[in-house]
């Protein structure tokens, strides 16, 4: 909304410095967005909450900043010669639907002299952003600008039987409005028409048919309280966003409207010449009851605080226009304008003090909330993953939501959840997987030099179950590259299944979770061979493996890339481990070298699986440490070296005793056919 | 003199009368310990018994209680040490003691009786003597100490995680805890319960990405408001951080997600001071204790009065800038008393309770923090932007 200083001028002596002017604006919450000096004037650009429709003008704005200055605020002067016909003879006005239009008011103007605004009107419109159209339009458009009650000009020749009928529309009835569109209306649509058509669509946008014309003489001004709900649903329906339609849909003050009328018909007889008719037809069905509320000074003190002296609480709301019609010692009644159709509530009323103490003015204090015993073991969690990953090397992202809707098919067989108003294709489904998007990360990267790529996700995934929309917590990683760039120290290597297993290991050990089992089976996107997933009591917790050739090059990756999905939602429910002290043994521990000859069909996990099924107290910990083939080793076999280590709580162990163990791990070996190397 | 004459004689005989001295001896009485030990595993065994009697005869050697090379070094050098010279002798003599444990477990060191690949690495006891730390030190290592250290790639936490945190610890400490909500919300949740009908203009302020009729990608974190008021009622504070949609084209300043934190804080007695108070202390820990906080008027639904925070600008301390737009200050959020009808929307007696409430937006705040002039760099994962948080 723009605001010319000098027009404000006339309803309020301001002697500010326009930065001044724009600051004390903006405290008193009309956030001033820019100020421009234009030909000896200010323009301010003001920013009007929705809630303020009574600021969508000049007089309102004055109104507010007289009672920040502390200034008399001016009443609106019309000086208007009416001539001897009464307007009603002219015209006849009707009301079919008074639940959405609660007054009409129409003056006549008659032989008036369609034509150029003069200069000084048509500047000041500009200023304010408002394009010149004729004396007429013009007329009605500053009283807008000026008053904030949108006014509608009709040819009155061009009105059948002299008449306005408001109503609602019938059902598919045309009407060909001011931009040239031919609308078809709605029972929904509230019209101005004249003894046979709609002739406007009311409160949104006058029709082409009675549009002003340079040969238009004679004018029916129209100046009306229509419905807000009413107008803002037309308005949307139609798609039809007008000034008009902008302020009623907020709210206009019914109490404006002959005033404004009057306004503007003493300008159109100053700039077009002619004769206003003796009075205004006002029809008036539905006439506004001020609202009283109650204002306790407790509930001032309640809200903001401190207690504002009364005489400051008296002079705010007065000279906002606020009446007041009674009260006790401990309260005010206050009855409240027409034009503030926001304030319906006591504490609207505080707002409105302290809007003009200024928050700035208000004490402040902080205190903190009573501590809390629980533990956010939520945000434990994700700290401690994130952490971890971050340690491990890998980078955090966050990648968008909102996907194309097949992108999830080949990841996922979740139903997406689509939106009705998308910003665009790609952008029309919620995603049901993160890899797809892990993976543009990692292409984002790799097409821009980087190798070595270790990225991860903690994020949702939404899907469509049992008809009804589901959000879930995953953790997607993503990996490409080396486990360690090349050196002086080190040579490169490249990641292996492992090195993601590793990690994902050290992931899902930092929980309480039971035990998992490797599976060497995943999902199709994944490359068989070298994929897999974890399975905690027959439940899948982890898909993970190298990305499906096919797949990488539809995604165009220059690289074999690794990714994981974590159903993190289910491993939130685990605990973290629990961290419990074991003595350590004040004994020597022992490590024995196995060189293991294992036939190819034994899975390693087979093989941890029979010793551990087997194991002695004094076994700590086993680990492969080394393997080869070839050599002496039969064909259809391989060598593994396993590394276990022996120690006791009791005792030292003998030579024998750990000759014991060995043997005792050897034979648990025995049944899978696994021997020690001869 | 060989050492097992020299540990059976006192120091004063050997004329060492200085701590320099002291410890002369004793390294030399450490090397030898070493040398004794490293020829005998370089020796090694034929037989389990042979090398249990040569492991037996060498602890013998040092530590047996009569006779033990210990026991005279305790007896000639500690003992009848000089007043003066006893705590350097002690000191050293301790650290002889430690470093002779690894004799005890000499055995397990010295024989692998399944040494099939004799390149493959050995246990090796924290024997914690320089000449062990020497045997690791690799062949390829460059001589040249001014080599950069070999330094492992650490991975980096995203600025909005970062800044999220940040905001959420300084609340933690005031005893709020953290709430989350659905990202998929129904518009009761989104705009009817907070005080947003259909038929006001005020819904058009959110342009809202909409899955049906009655379902949206939530506009704000404020719903979560409503939902923790009908789960812990009154007295409650909290903090909401999460994802929130609009249906805005991507720019350098617009995400169509972004992240949002939102504060509830709901007791008896809670005014419009607490809110400036706790926003102003907020403000002064996250950004620095000169900043300053300005609070002026402005519209949401569910407050009321209704604010809008702004901070005296962090790059030019309010002399005026291009981030501040030469105005000295910066807006960073919207704040209010909650208004008494979503509260009641809410489950609680607006006339027993009242509360204040704030949003902020986490991106917009990570980018004033780190001085970032594009919020998609954000959503790019691009590791040169992430790397450097």
């Amino acid at each position: 909304m723009k605001v010319s200083v000098s027009w404000l001028k006339e309803f309020v002596e301001i002697t500010r410095e326009p930065r001044q002017l724009a600051s004390d604006l903006t405290m008193i919450g009309l956030n001033v967005e820019a100020l421009v000096a234009a030909g000896g004037d200010w323009v301010l650009d003001l920013e009007v909450t929705t809630n303020r429709p009574d600021c969508l003008n000049h007089y309102g704005v004055a109104r507010e900043l007289a009672t920040r200055e502390r200034l008399p605020l001016k009443k609106v002067e019309v000086s208007l010669k009416e001539s001897g016909e009464l307007a009603a003879r002219a015209v006849s006005i009707e009301i079919l639907d008074s639940d959405l239009c609660a007054r009409y008011c129409g003056r006549v103007l008659r032989n008036v002299q369609v034509g150029p605004s003069p200069d000084w009107l048509v500047k000041r419109l500009e200023a304010v952003g408002q394009r010149s159209i004729n004396n007429v339009a013009d007329a009605t458009n500053y009283v807008l600008m000026e008053l904030g009650h949108p006014l509608h000009a009709f040819d009155l020749a061009r009105l059948k039987q002299q008449k306005i009928i408001v109503r609602r529309a019938k059902p598919g009835e045309p009407l060909r409005t001011l931009d040239g569109v031919t609308r078809t209306l709605t029972r929904e649509n509230l019209v101005i028409a004249d003894g046979a058509y709609p002739v406007a669509l009311a409160g949104v946008m006058g029709g082409e048919e009675s549009e002003i014309a340079v040969s238009t003489r004679n004018v029916l001004l129209e100046s009306a309280w229509f419905d807000p709900v009413s107008i803002r649903r037309t308005s949307k329906a139609q798609g039809l966003h007008t000034e008009a339609s902008h302020r009623f849909e907020r709210g206009a003050d019914i109490q404006m409207a002959p005033l404004a009328l009057d306004r503007a018909a003493a300008l159109i007889q100053k700039t077009a010449g002619g004769e206003v008719l003796t009075g205004i037809v006002d029809v008036y069905p539905r006439p506004w009851q001020p609202r009283e509320l109650t204002l306790t000074k407790l509930e001032i003190a309640r809200l903001l605080g401190t207690e504002i002296p009364e005489p400051e609480v008296e002079r705010i709301l007065r000279g906002l226009g606020f009446k007041f019609v009674g009260g006790t010692r401990e309260s005010w009644r206050v009855s409240v304008p027409s034009f503030r159709l926001d304030v319906s509530q006591e504490v609207d009323l505080v707002e409105e003090v302290a809007r003009h103490v200024g928050y700035d003015r208000l004490p402040a204090r902080v205190r903190p909330a009573p501590p809390r015993v629980e533990k956010d073991t939520t945000r434990e969690k994700v700290i401690t993953v994130s952490s971890l990953l971050a340690s491990l090397g890998f980078h955090e992202m966050i990648a968008s939501s909102m996907v194309d809707p097949v992108e999830g098919e080949e990841f996922s067989n979740s139903q997406p959840v689509l939106l009705a108003n998308p910003l665009s294709q790609d952008a029309s489904a919620l995603r049901t997987s993160a890899i797809p998007g892990m993976l543009r990360a990692i292409r984002w990267n790799l097409d821009r030099g980087a190798v070595d790529v270790k990225l991860f996700e903690l994020g949702k995934t939404y899907s469509i179950v049992n008809g009804a929309p589901e959000e879930h917590c995953v953790l997607s990683l993503g990996t490409t590259g080396h486990r360690r760039p090349a050196s002086v120290y080190d040579g490169e290597a490249e990641l292996s299944f492992f090195d993601l297993k590793g990690d994902l290991e050290t992931v899902l050990g930092t929980f309480e979770a039971p035990e998992w089992e490797f599976e060497p089976t995943a999902h199709t996107y994944l490359q068989p061979g070298a994929s897999g997933r974890l399975r905690t009591r027959g439940e899948e917790l982890v898909v993970f493996g190298l990305i499906q050739e096919d797949l990488a090059r539809e995604y165009k990756l220059r690289r074999p890339v690794w990714t994981a999905e974590i159903n993190f939602g289910r491993l939130l429910e685990f605990p973290l481990r629990a961290r419990k002290f074991q003595a350590i043994s004040k004994f020597p521990a022992v490590e024995r070298d196995f060189s293991l000859v294992v036939p190819d069909n034994v899975a390693y996990a087979l093989l941890a699986a029979a010793i551990a099924g087997a194991a002695t107290e004094e076994l700590r910990s086993f680990r492969p440490v080394d393997r080869f083939r070839g050599g002496a080793i039969p064909a259809g076999h391989y060598s593994l070296l396993l590394r276990a280590t022996f120690q006791s709580q009791a005792h030292t162990l003998t030579s024998e005793e750990i000759a014991s163990l060995s043997q005792h791990l050897l034979d648990a070996l025995e049944p899978l056919g696994v021997r020690l190397r001869g | 003199m060989t050492i097992d004459q020299k540990v059976h004689t006192t120091l004063a005989e050997l004329s060492i009368a200085d701590a320099a001295g002291v410890e002369a001896a004793f390294t030399e009485v450490r090397a030898a310990m070493q040398a004794e030990r490293d020829a005998l595993l370089a020796r090694g065994a034929a037989s389990e018994a042979e090398r249990e009697k040569l492991c037996k005869d060498l602890r013998d050697r040092w530590l047996a209680r009569k006779n033990g090379i210990l026991s005279a070094l305790d007896e000639n050098w500690l003992k009848a040490a000089k007043k003066e010279l006893k705590p350097f002798v002690g000191k050293s003599f301790n650290a002889l003691r430690q470093e002779s444990a690894t004799l005890e477990t000499l055995a397990l060191m010295m024989d692998v009786p399944l040494r099939a690949l004799p390149e493959s690495p050995r246990g090796i006891p924290d024997a914690g003597s320089p000449s062990s730390v020497a045997v690791q030190v690799s062949r390829e290592t460059p001589s040249d100490l001014t080599f950069p250290g070999n330094r492992r790639p650490l991975g980096t936490l995203h600025p909005v995680t970062q800044m999220q945190r940040e905001i959420e610890e300084i609340f933690l400490n005031l005893g709020f805890h953290i709430e989350s909500g659905p990202e998929i919300e129904s518009v009761y949740y989104n705009f009817d319960a907070l005080n947003i009908p259909e038929s006001h203009p005020s819904r058009d302020d959110w342009d809202t990405l909409y899955i049906d009729s009655k379902t949206v990608l939530r506009t704000h974190t404020s719903p979560v408001q409503i939902r923790a008021m009908e789960k812990y009622s009154a007295p409650l504070h909290i903090i909401i951080p999460g994802k929130c949609y609009r249906h805005d084209n991507p720019d350098a300043s617009h995400s169509p997600m972004f992240h949002q934190i939102e504060g509830l804080s709901i007791a008896a007695d809670v005014t419009f001071a607490d809110l400036k108070g706790t926003l102003d202390f907020f403000a002064k820990r996250l950004f620095g204790e000169k900043i300053r906080t300005r609070f002026q008027p402005s519209f949401f639904p569910f407050t009321e009065p209704s604010g809008e925070v702004s901070i005296s600008c962090i790059f030019c301390g309010g002399e005026g800038c291009r981030v501040c737009k030469e105005s000295g200050w910066i807006e960073v959020m919207g704040c209010g008393m909650v208004h008494p009808q979503v509260l009641r929307n809410g489950g609680i007696d607006p006339k027993k309770y009242s509360g204040w409430a704030f949003g902020l937006g986490v991106d917009r705040f990570a980018m004033l923090k780190y001085d970032i002039n594009d919020i998609q760099l954000f959503f790019q994962s691009d590791v040169r932007f992430l790397e450097q948080f």
